[in-house]
């Protein structure tokens, strides 16, 4: 039986990886001898140890045998000799091939360092990626993401407009917190010595960290801003494998720093973002003079140190441990200054074996986060990175990524650990000794101190009634559903006590239908329900004319609503909020999608 | 050279020219390395104090002689040694056939016999294991080309016969035929024509991926590796 011809897609890919050659990409080529030292050393391999297509070599094959076939002596006069007569030839391999190298590997490169030859597996694997996404083969939530990096400068989707005005909902809050705007967020302020460029998850779900870092910058008297373009740090093109991508998205926040005149980028925490922002996005967009750049966690180190804050650290007595972000150990060396500063904010500190450059990857990263189809895998594969957490006994994971703060939840719920995720800049701003930093010397001595704010659940929630004239909820009519009646309860009494009108549903037939008699100002939505799920709920309300303009803030505690937020088959919903819920932050949250829109509207 | 009969003379003439294709193909897998660009990271070095591209490289480069530096090889402490000695194996079975046409009075001297047949015979035993591994273990199977099969079966008999032909010119009784020697001569010559254009090759280009990936993770501060 003949083989089928080969198909346009699979022509192209070859030319494309022609382009990928160097010597080093040619050297891991060829350097790899079978031997399996690998395959120990990979967290999906170790999870699933029945399944021999884990193991590293295997997935770096599938870019060698095409390598083989085209490049290499032996394999071009006896492709069977070596393995390279089993390179793919139609589309249907080509699913295949995306499956392997998008729902097998987190491209972390924990195989690289523990490669006798030194072969690079996981860049092969990103090459293998990059190939795919050329011909339009990629999981569908990468498609949605990378789409949204091109068109509209970030991967969240965030629009100009939503952005600024999440910045000035910080400020504004910190406003309340201090009694005074001078920590205002500054907005393209030019020839300002830092340049603050963030996640957009941040924007999008927990802009709490942007007020947290704003307080600091204030309280260290720092001159600094934040760009209305270029502010994403993050890069799908390093998870793509689409370097074109990764260029533009680079240029587009070292551009934005040349053109504010700014002496320096800072990083918020996040491992992609830190090693696309610092390394890879010089050599994708060959940049030819790299932007003086650090990382947030170096900025807040270094104030500590000259003296420009001054923390307390018994105000973070939990025990906390620390993971080590694939993207920042292995692949950026940045790994001891977050926890010279982990040790300056906390009184209880304990490692996690292996850590630094050897650390387990938390299957956060790697793109995983988008790409919901491989969740039951991914957790699967993350038991390690549990076990790993539960053995130090923490209360507190901390971590400088967003990935893996994401990830790390997802771990924690699905392995029942009980502690929670926080960041170097929460633990920083909670651990402020406000009347003592930079910001509060030279002023007089009958100047009144700002409250610091400590921004912990409780203590937001003894300072919200202080703050609010009246309830902030009030005139606004929220549906609840959820189908567990304690947690519906709970809800309930919240939205009511904001002085909200409420009703319940308990199910996404249910939801869909009081939706459209109730017509609520917002409707909270649980996903994980029996029947009709709330993902199909949500798609149904967007759908639905009578339904689809209702805001959404979808309240869970399960990994599956990252399908509506990267698949996205409709609009994604306005907010999310992980489960167990923070009172205050919700009501917060809550209020600020309902007025936001109603300011949209006018 | 030996005088003893035209079929050993052959052998040696033979093993001598197949040195010499081995040699112009490997200068050609070079050339044919090296007409691939090179990458460059033109990103500012990573950690402050520890970043080094030529301690990163000098590291990746030894860390064969370092096994506590790899998880891999420090968890498998035990393979790592089958490693070493399949190695010095070969090291041993190369100089033997070397020598053997060079001084061959050196070779059959006892102290050399000793240390050269007992690497071998410990050699074939660590094949005979890895010949196992790579049949019946899942993964090796998956992953195992022709080309990784026949490599291992050739070198795994190529250690037999060598260890064989260190007692022939030992004198060892029993192992007086000459044709032990031509024989391991004229498979040492396939082995040396066929190795270029085989894995095998992979220690011609050991050094090179060792010190890339040294250099660049050196660049960015992620070695030498720290275990805390």
């Amino acid at each position: 039986m003949s083989k089928p011809a080969k198909t346009h897609k699979i022509k192209m890919m070859e030319e494309q990886l022609a382009k990928k050659l160097n010597r080093q990409v040619v050297g891991s080529l060829v350097g790899c001898v079978h031997c399996g030292m690998c395959n120990d050393c990979c967290h999906y391999v170790l999870s699933h140890p029945d399944d021999p297509k884990m193991t590293p070599s295997y997935k770096a094959d599938q870019v060698r045998k095409l390598f083989k076939a085209n490049h290499d002596w032996t394999g071009s006069v006896f492709p069977w000799w070596v393995g390279a007569d089993k390179v793919p030839l139609t589309d249907d391999d080509l699913d295949q091939l995306k499956d392997i190298a998008f729902g097998t590997c987190t491209n972390c490169r924990r195989c690289t360092i523990n490669c006798p030859m030194g072969v690079d597996t996981a860049t092969l694997n990103r090459i293998m990626r990059g190939l795919l996404t050329n011909v339009g083969v990629m999981p569908e939530g990468v498609r949605v993401v990378s789409k949204d990096q091109w068109e509209l400068g970030n991967q969240m989707g965030v629009l100009k407009e939503d952005y600024i005005d999440t910045l000035e909902w910080m400020s504004e809050e910190l406003e309340e917190d201090l009694g005074h705007g001078e920590a205002a967020i500054p907005i393209d302020k030019a020839g300002a010595k830092i340049m603050y460029a963030i996640n957009p998850r941040e924007v999008k779900y927990d802009p709490r960290t942007i007020k947290e870092a704003a307080l600091i910058f204030w309280a260290a008297g720092e001159d600094w801003t934040m760009p209305t373009e270029g502010w994403d740090n993050t890069n799908f093109g390093l998870f793509s494998g689409d370097d074109g991508l990764g260029g533009a998205s680079a240029k587009r926040e070292y551009d934005k720093a040349r053109e504010l005149g700014v002496d320096k980028i800072v990083i918020s925490e996040c491992g992609h973002g830190y090693r696309s922002t610092r390394h890879e996005g010089v050599n994708w967009s060959g940049d030819a003079e790299p932007f003086p750049m650090e990382s947030s966690v170096m900025t807040m180190l270094r104030y500590i140190k000259e003296g420009k804050i001054v923390v307390d650290p018994t105000k973070n007595s939990q025990r906390a441990t620390f993971h080590d972000s694939c993207n920042n150990a292995r692949s950026c060396g940045f790994y001891e200054e977050p926890r010279e500063l982990l040790r300056l904010v906390t009184t209880d500190f304990q490692e996690m074996y292996p850590n630094r450059a050897e650390g387990f990857c938390c299957t956060g990263g790697g793109g995983a986060m988008s790409m919901s189809e491989y969740t039951p895998r991914r957790l699967k594969s993350g038991e390690i990175k549990a076990n790993q957490i539960r053995e130090t006994g923490a209360e507190i994971v901390v971590t400088s990524c967003h990935n893996c703060v994401d990830g790390l939840g997802d771990l924690i719920k699905h392995y029942e650990l009980g502690c929670e995720v926080k960041q170097l800049v929460d633990l920083v701003a909670n651990a402020l000794v406000l009347e003592e930093c930079a910001v509060m010397k030279g002023r007089p001595a009958t100047a009144p101190v700002p409250e610091a704010p400590v921004p912990t659940a409780e203590v937001e929630a003894a300072a919200v009634p202080a703050v609010a004239v009246e309830a902030p909820l009030s005139g606004r009519k929220i549906l609840v559903v959820d189908d567990e009646e304690d947690i519906r309860t709970f809800l309930v009494t919240v939205f009511e006590d904001a002085g909200a009108e409420v009703m319940e549903a308990s199910d996404g037939d249910e939801c869909i239908e009081k939706a459209k008699v109730f017509r609520p100002d917002l409707i909270s939505l649980d996903l994980s329900m029996p029947g009709k799920s709330g993902v199909d709920a949500f798609v149904e309300l967007r759908k639905t004319a009578e339904t689809e303009e209702i805001p959404v803030c979808v309240v869970t505690g399960h990994p599956e609503f990252r399908q509506v937020i990267y698949d996205r088959p409709v609009p994604p919903p306005e907010g999310y909020l992980n489960k167990p819920v923070d009172e205050d932050k919700l009501v917060s949250y809550v209020a600020h999608i309902v007025d936001a829109k109603d300011e949209k509207a006018n | 050279m030996h005088e003893s009969s035209s079929l050993l003379q052959t052998a040696e003439v033979v093993h001598w020219a197949a040195l010499i294709i081995m040699a112009v193909v490997y200068s050609l897998r070079l050339r044919w390395l090296f007409n691939f660009k090179p990458g460059a990271d033109k990103s500012a070095p990573g950690a402050p104090g520890r970043t080094d591209k030529k301690r990163g490289a000098n590291y990746s480069l030894f860390n064969v002689a370092m096994p506590w530096s790899m998880e891999s090889t420090r968890k498998g402490f035990a393979f790592y040694l089958t490693f070493v000695i399949f190695h010095l194996g070969v090291v041993a079975g190369i100089t033997l056939a070397f020598l053997s046409t060079i001084t061959p009075n050196f070779v059959a001297n006892p102290v050399f016999a000793r240390i050269c047949g007992s690497t071998l015979v410990l050699a074939f035993l660590v094949a005979i294991y890895r010949v196992f591994r790579r049949l019946f273990t899942p993964v090796m199977k998956l992953i195992s080309t022709p080309d990784d099969y026949f490599s291992l079966f050739m070198l795994t008999a190529w250690f037999g016969l060598g260890a064989v032909t260190q007692a022939h010119l030992a004198g060892v009784q029993g192992f007086e035929s000459v044709n032990i020697l031509v024989a391991y001569l004229f498979l040492t010559s396939f082995f040396l024509v066929y190795v270029p254009f085989s894995k095998i090759s992979h220690y011609l280009y050991y050094p090179f991926t060792r010190i890339w990936i040294g250099r660049a993770l050196g660049h960015r501060g992620s070695y030498p590796i720290v275990r805390g």
